[in-house]
């Protein structure tokens, strides 16, 4: 096929890796799969055959607590003595820059995995917590100045803290000089009625034909519920084709709810728990799901994998908890992405 | 105990360009679904000819009042369908233009705009 024939049946590059687990294995990485996605904007979870919030989730949401804004925050601010030594136990700021800002700041980075031949993106790690960035090091004074003077960069910021209960500063006593704004999520709930939901059997992550579906079937499926998308279109319907993946069974009620806001991963945790707690007494679902999406703009996925937006900036990831607590997880990134743990 | 399968093209993927919305300078212009459906096959054959209209496209909502929808594409079939949106100029001899606001390589849920709360 000749260049430009090509070109026209590319697509980025996408990878979404599902593993299957016990909530309960002491080798289970669940936990450690949420605590390591940090920066998460949007939580969702689908209860089939359940008409109301149950209490215990409830209670979680009620009590996550706020989120800040902080407008026009200059980026040194965060790599002073105070604010690290106030809220930072451990950890990095990572930097994801042009290459103008880049040879503006002089400071050392490493040019973007996904930049091509010609690097026009480049990270910038700083380790705040590290000994060689000690108050009044070489190390921290040139930080300092490069973010201070030499191309002094200011964001909206938005922020959000896992309170211990240790005393000390809070977030908004510290930057109240910056008109910092709390913001509490915002959550919705729904029921769907006569809800067309995928059989899954969870040690059949494939799928099996015509005894259940598999994992990106249903990944897909999840989408198009959250998207209001109708699921009853025939093979020879002008407008769409799309339909629930076979084979499936109706639900009378599924609870659908959505947080949106910046949530830490402990409240995921929490969520995820109590979810899988909804089957100590005996329920007619056969599995609930819970989604996260991570901010599509954000410099990193998990852990400290580079993060691209490329065309839609994915990063989400999807559990689906069965009655067994059997789990399948479901990681989903874009084209400028590291490949999930 | 565990399993883990990672899953990538070129197997074929579906590709979601969200809310599409159509723009026409003079108001009051309605469309129903089918139309809009019809509109987006005939960019694709202006633009591709009729390899382009036989491109598989499901259109999964419809808004007529905002005239936007969400539309779904097999991943060989992006650039066609991107392109032949982009570059159609009127529909009945009506000026018009498709904007394009989101492409997602996975349907998911919309993305949060929580700095304007």
């Amino acid at each position: 096929m000749s260049g430009p024939l090509r070109r026209l049946g590319e697509t980025p590059r996408h990878l979404l890796v599902c593993e299957k687990s016990h909530v309960r294995h002491e080798r289970s990485r669940h936990a450690a799969r949420v605590r390591s996605h940090a920066y998460n904007c949007c939580v969702s979870f689908l209860i089939p055959e359940c008409g109301m919030l149950p209490e215990a989730l409830k209670n979680i949401i009620t009590n996550i607590g706020e989120y800040y804004l902080v407008k026009n925050l200059s980026l040194h601010e965060l790599v002073t003595h105070e604010f690290i030594n106030a809220f930072v136990k451990k950890g990095k700021l990572i930097i994801s820059v042009d290459k103008d800002t880049y040879e503006e700041l002089g400071l050392q980075g490493r040019p973007s995995q996904y930049s091509g031949k010609k690097v026009m993106r480049y990270i910038v790690t700083i380790d705040l917590t590290d000994s060689a960035f000690d108050l009044g090091s070489k190390k921290h004074k040139r930080v300092l100045w490069a973010l201070k003077e030499k191309k002094p960069l200011e964001f909206d910021f938005l922020l959000s803290w896992h309170d211990t209960g240790a005393e000390g500063s809070t977030l908004m006593s510290y930057f109240s000089k910056n008109q910092i704004q709390p913001r509490q999520p915002k959550t919705t709930f729904s029921t769907l009625r006569n809800l067309q939901c995928p059989v899954l059997h969870s040690n059949e992550l494939q799928g099996k034909l015509e005894e259940s579906c598999s994992s990106q079937e249903l990944f897909e499926w999840l989408g198009a519920v959250f998207n209001k998308v109708d699921l009853d279109n025939k093979s020879f319907s002008f407008l769409s084709t799309y339909c629930c993946p076979q084979p499936s069974t109706v639900v009378e009620q599924a609870y659908l709810c959505t947080i949106t806001g910046f949530i830490l991963p402990e409240t995921i945790i929490q969520l995820l728990e109590q979810l899988c707690c909804y089957f100590d007494e005996p329920k007619l679902a056969q599995w609930v799901t819970l989604t996260v999406h991570g901010f599509a703009d954000s410099p990193v996925s998990w852990r400290e994998s580079e993060h691209g937006f490329q065309k839609g900036g994915e990063n989400l990831y999807n559990f689906v908890v069965f009655r067994t607590l059997d789990y399948w997880l479901q990681m989903a990134v874009g084209a400028n992405d590291d490949c999930p743990p | 105990m565990g399993e883990r399968r990672a899953g990538a093209g070129p197997a074929p993927q579906r590709v979601v360009l969200r809310s599409p919305s159509r723009e026409f300078p003079e108001a009051g212009v309605r469309l129903s679904a089918a139309h809009f459906k019809q509109l987006v096959v005939s960019a694709l054959r202006e633009l591709h000819g009729e390899v382009g209209a036989a491109l598989s496209v499901d259109v999964l909502t419809y808004e007529e009042k905002t005239l936007s929808a969400i539309l779904r594409i097999s991943s060989s079939g992006l650039v066609k369908l991107w392109s032949a949106l982009t570059l159609l100029g009127s529909y009945q001899n009506k000026k018009c233009a498709f904007r394009v606001i989101q492409v997602k390589l996975y349907l998911s849920i919309s993305p949060c705009i929580i700095w304007e709360q």
